[in-house]
């Protein structure tokens, strides 16, 4: 691999021992695939090491100690808890003490503390060709998809590209590399892709077909920005898909032919009515009129005008959650600051949700594998509502209990009946879109 | 008794030696692997209940979770990683990160599948700069 000079001063040594053996960390991954050399990176998302692993903030917490700092703009993903309100929700107390002296270690790297799945909604939007690093599926996705920006699936090793600011030039930071290869033609009505929970449903159905490759949306309505991240989220959830084209509405591809960087589609394939409700009823394994005890939104984690539309979906017939019914909706800290700011908070925790910050669902310790490990009680849930694809795939493992994929108002009014309602009646009233 | 040597494509450095711990299907580090022992506890496994702990590991690929990479980091430090893997396809990024920090020396794509060929328990030799694998048979 050729190295600059820059770039051997780090691994001989010269700006320390901790940098020498990130960047020589950084040569042996590029040497493993081939790279002929390193590129600067301009913003890293960073895993935040969550008390739930096994040894993750000891992990942590020693490097911070060595001096180690963040050379490039890094926002941090979701935690084990949420930060500030931990004791609200049942958190155990050491989960959060053990986090708390991560996230000490994180601001002693210079990470910033974001702790969301969703840092391009807090303003870290690289510019189109910007060579980054991301941990988080659906961050990936929509940085290398909607913004054009370029980065691989990060993993342990983003560590290493953050206090370097450098990674080797390899998989979706080529142009070649970002080709589609697959045509999904979409024979959809307007109908058809009314919530957000309908991308995710699309998303989901299309990344069982094309796992790790490059799925490219041809006449794709105009979409919101939430319509996206539902989207991307699905698609890196029932695939690994990690970068897709949606002429005219995504970075890098006004027309199909573009996506495909004039080649021929390995696979083409029509998107229609039916392969989104069969996306549903497969993901689905509570019946309708059951009852429920848990309903999460916000799987990525919502934005101001989702929480908004929740909130006054919530004002407007004054409901109130049922009594069995646990209602979460996650969201990032800077957003929750601002729904508080507008009574946006107020109006859902009045009605008996719970706005929670830094976390979700199968990242706290509501996942049963982390309760036995902590010697803790299982916390019991037998039936989870939610509009998210992703988060549904998830739980039944993490959390171990039953699901079902709805759009957001079908969720609510399953959070105030505690039942599983009709996909659709006559009566419903839509939620607001919220999105831009 | 004669060596036998292959050629593969080096991925992670390091040349060492131990027994061959050949298993046919692919391998997920989470959840076929106890975190704490190296012990194999993935029901229905050729190999359950054996340890890959100082095993040269030959298998066709990694699938599973990117938690994978997460499992050999924890298992590197309680002694308990494998020697070496040979992966008979290409290798995604997140193993290689696993096996750079694990120092598990990693091969991939050998010039024929070993699988039928090395016998399970044999001495392997890997060299993962070099990208040869040797053994006595």
């Amino acid at each position: 691999m050729h190295l600059t000079v820059e770039e051997q001063a780090m691994l001989d040594g010269r700006h320390g021992e901790v940098i020498a053996r990130a960047l020589d960390y950084l040569v042996q991954l590029g040497e493993a695939f081939e790279a002929e050399q390193l590129v600067d990176l301009s913003y890293a998302h960073y895993p935040a090491e969550m008390s739930i692993y096994h040894g993750s903030c000891e992990d942590v917490i020693a490097y911070a100690e060595t001096g180690a700092k963040v050379r490039i703009p890094t926002t941090s993903s979701t935690l084990a808890c949420d930060l500030e309100r931990w004791s609200e929700y049942g958190c155990p107390q050491p989960i959060h003490d053990l986090q708390t002296k991560a996230v000490d270690a994180h601001r002693k790297m210079g990470i910033l503390g974001t702790y969301t799945c969703t840092p391009q909604l807090l303003g870290f939007v690289p510019p189109k060709g910007a060579n980054i690093i991301s941990v988080e599926s659906s961050a990936i996705i929509y940085f290398n998809s909607v913004l054009g920006a370029r980065t691989n699936r990060g993993g342990l090793f983003t560590r290493y590209a953050a206090v370097t600011g450098k990674y080797p030039l390899t998989g979706y930071l080529i142009t070649a590399n970002r080709r589609g290869t697959h045509l999904f033609t979409l024979d959809l009505e307007p109908d058809d892709l009314a919530h957000d929970s309908d991308y995710s449903a699309l998303g989901f159905h299309i990344g069982a077909i094309v796992g790790s490759e490059v799925p490219v949306l041809d006449g794709l309505p105009m979409p919101t920005q939430d319509n996206l991240v539902a989207l991307g989220a699905a698609l890196a959830t029932s695939g690994s898909v990690t970068l897709f084209h949606a002429p005219p509405h995504t970075a890098e591809a006004n027309s199909v032919a573009e996506a495909f960087q004039e080649a021929a589609p390995k696979e083409a394939h029509r998107v229609r009515r039916g392969d989104l409700r069969g996306a549903y009823e497969k993901i689905t394994n509570i019946s309708e009129g059951e009852a429920i005890d848990f309903v999460t939104l916000g799987c990525p984690h919502y934005t101001l005008g989702q929480l908004r539309s929740v909130a006054d979906w919530l004002r407007e017939d004054d409901a109130k959650v049922h009594e069995n019914v646990r209602f979460w909706i996650c969201t990032n800290r800077m957003t929750k600051r601002a729904a508080d700011f507008d009574g946006i908070t107020a109006a859902i925790e009045a009605a008996g949700g719970f706005v929670i910050c830094d976390t979700c669902p199968v990242e706290c310790h509501m996942r049963q594998s982390t309760c036995k490990e902590f010697g803790l009680p299982v916390p019991q849930v037998k039936a989870m509502v939610t509009d998210s694809f992703k988060m549904a795939r998830y739980v039944g493992d993490l959390i171990g209990c039953r699901t079902a994929v709805r759009p957001r108002e079908a969720c609510l009014r399953a959070a105030v009946t505690g039942k599983l309602v009709q996909r659709k009646t006559a009566k419903s009233r839509a939620t607001p879109s919220g999105g831009v | 008794m004669s060596t036998h040597t292959v050629r593969a494509r080096g991925l992670v450095r390091g040349t060492v030696e131990g027994p061959a711990l050949v298993c046919a299907k692919a391998f997920s580090f989470l959840g076929d692997v106890d975190m704490d022992t190296g012990e194999i506890i993935a029901h229905g496994h050729e190999h359950r209940g054996e340890s890959i702990a100082g095993k040269v590991m030959v298998y066709p690929e990694t699938k599973g979770s990117s938690g994978g990479c997460v499992v050999l980091t924890t298992l590197a430090k309680r002694g308990r990683q494998p020697a070496a893997i040979i992966l008979e396809k290409p290798a995604d990024t997140n193993m290689v990160e696993g096996a750079i920090l694990a120092g598990v020396a990693m091969v991939c794509q050998p010039e024929h599948s070993l699988i039928d060929v090395v016998p399970n328990g044999a001495t392997v030799a890997v060299d993962g700069t070099a990208g040869t694998i040797a053994w006595q048979g």
